[in-house]
């Protein structure tokens, strides 16, 4: 039944057999669940940030719940883009699934470093370009909110690599469109979005802040609206495939994303909870295809009404 | 190994104390059984608030003909137990599990020693079991050391009676056993122990680990405690639940307390 109908997407050049990514920092580096989805049937697994140095990342407490997820200040520990390569890349070498290295930096010459080694390898079909860090040599103001920044990181990437290269753009920003569309400019083959939103939960007894770095990435369910918002904000504006994230749960989620013009979506939190909620979002979206007799997802995207 | 999250049935969920529940649940006999100190992610399907899982050690566990069952012994702490407090029998729960790491069990160690606070007396009952079930400790070998605020909060005496013959209760308020802490209970005794010949379990919140932690410093015994810490994922995916551990070189790392423990050698936990 299911051979009815055809998932496959194209992200520019890089061709994926479904639209469904696991987001990075939820997915570790494919192996945490392995056990629980055959990361064969993904189409593609966006592995946790990688750093040109390991990074050791925020003091504990680092993450709390709130009304439909959850707020996080992991710091982006992660072990580096040489161990990642030695230990984790090749565990990844098995299996028929795209595998997209997520990358950040703190200076432009870090980005350009962690694009330079990881192009250098085999086993990888795409980087996705964090821009949501501080900017060190700017004052710590994120990369991802100057679309003068943000359009740098993606020029320097851009000139190590032959990968696709996708951008990931933070939604911390008064016009999301804007820095898309410079992104665009810059070369970026793709973008993907939203990263989580800065957030803040308070304990009533001791009056701190739950988290030990004060404030967090928000994700789940409850940033969903938002997301979808600007996912199609951006599709209006640029030219480029959009991989929409935030909040997605269900298939429905995903089909909504879709909808409004993403060529692809990312589960994220989601995977926290349902270890196997890229699977139920894949048969999902079968399912749908196949009962309102549409043969190819391409017939799904992008079909907003307004 | 294929894993799978179980839907578990709940046999029953009884407050036995103010604010503490025993629950059972029937699982699918693929449920692996779990090592003493492992624990599992327990949800209501479908419902965003509360939105995680929580992870709730194993009390203990049987493999029956059709089904096992597992026990769990919580504390109602926040909105995601008092949740939990509220289902009633018949009803389902999902469950990822077992997870995470258990307790080393030392062969050579004459002398087991246990030092729970509150709640924590619950992955250490299943560990007492398994020691005195496995015949490598005896009543007489195994000595509890059991410490709460108030009696109220004095859970799963009577399981243990049956374990060991040494156990010694303290509460902050005197209302159950002698009044003072339980790490003050231990290290009253200590000399009567001998350090090398000695293995010490310990779990509950962490101003009794980190006290414990003193009291161990400069000391030759050998002590693995279980640590809490908030999660999501519980399968080492979200490096949410971190802790700082002194790594083969004295550095800080963070742990994960899901995948990397829940069970740390105390020596090597970096106390902020």
């Amino acid at each position: 039944m299911k051979k009815n109908v055809n998932l496959a997407v194209a992200i520019g050049s890089l061709k994926i057999k479904n639209p469904v990514m696991t987001a990075s920092g939820t997915f570790g580096y494919g192996e945490e669940y392995a056990g629980y989805v055959d990361l064969n049937k993904l189409g593609a697994i966006v592995v946790k940030g990688l750093s040109l140095k390991p990074r050791l990342g925020n003091p504990p407490p680092r993450i709390m719940e709130t009304a439909g997820g959850m707020l996080n200040a992991v710091g982006l520990q992660n072990i580096g883009v040489e161990a990642f390569i030695k230990e984790k890349l090749p565990y990844l070498k098995n299996f028929d699934v795209a595998v997209i290295a997520n990358i950040y930096g703190e200076t432009y010459a870090e980005y350009s470093k962690v694009a330079a080694r990881l192009s250098s390898v085999k086993g990888l079909h795409a980087l996705e370009v964090n821009v949501s860090c501080p900017n060190v040599q700017k004052g710590g103001l994120s990369f991802g909110c100057d679309p003068r920044a943000a359009a740098e990181v993606t020029r320097r990437v851009k000139g190590e690599t032959s990968l696709p290269v996708i951008v990931k753009l933070t939604p911390n920003v008064t016009d999301i469109a804007v820095i898309a569309a410079a992104v665009e400019k810059a070369g970026a083959d793709a973008v993907s979005l939203i990263n989580t939103l800065t957030g803040m939960s308070v304990d009533l007894k001791t009056r701190t802040p739950h988290l030990k770095n004060i404030t967090g990435g928000l994700s789940g369910p409850a940033i969903k609206p938002v997301a979808l918002r600007m996912v199609w904000q951006v599709v209006q504006r640029v030219s480029i495939p959009v991989i929409g994230i935030g909040g997605i749960m269900t298939p429905e989620d995903a089909l909504e994303f879709l909808i409004a013009g993403a060529k692809a979506v990312q589960i994220g939190t989601a995977n926290f909870i349902n270890p196997r909620a890229t699977m139920d979002v894949i048969d999902g979206i079968t399912n749908y295809l196949m009962e309102n007799k549409i043969r190819d997802i391409k017939d799904v995207i992008g079909t907003l009404r307004t | 190994m294929a894993k799978e999250i179980f839907i578990g049935e709940i046999v029953s969920n009884e407050e036995i104390q103010k604010e503490f529940f025993l629950m059972k649940v029937k699982l699918d006999l693929s449920f692996d059984d779990p090592q003493p100190g492992q624990f599992i992610m327990i949800r209501i399907a479908g419902l965003n608030d509360p939105f995680l899982s929580r992870p709730i050690s194993i009390y203990s566990f049987s493999r029956g003909k059709n089904y096992c069952t597992i026990e769990l012994l919580y504390r109602v702490a926040g909105k995601g137990t008092r949740v939990l407090a509220g289902l009633i029998k018949s009803s389902q729960v999902e469950i990822n599990g077992p997870l995470g790491g258990s307790f080393e069990i030392k062969a050579d160690k004459k002398q087991i020693i246990f030092i729970a606070g509150g709640i924590g007396i619950a992955p250490l009952s299943l560990l007492a079991k398994q020691l005195y079930r496995s015949g490598c400790s005896s009543k007489e070998s195994m000595s509890f050391y059991l410490g709460a605020k108030t009696a109220d909060a004095i859970v799963g005496l009577d399981k243990l009676q049956k374990l060991c013959y040494n156990i010694n209760v303290r509460t902050d308020d005197g209302s159950f056993g002698r009044k003072g802490l339980v790490t003050e209970a231990f290290q009253k005794d200590m000399k009567k122990y001998s350090a090398t010949d000695t293995m010490i379990y310990a779990c509950g919140p962490k101003a009794m680990v980190k006290a414990l932690s003193k009291i161990l410093t400069g000391t030759k015994f050998h002590c693995q405690a279980s640590l809490e810490e908030r999660m999501a994922c519980g399968t080492g995916a979200c490096v949410g639940c971190a802790v700082g551990i002194k790594d083969n070189k004295g550095n800080l790392t963070y742990k994960r307390v899901c995948a990397d423990g829940p069970v740390f050698d105390i020596r090597q936990i970096v106390w902020e």
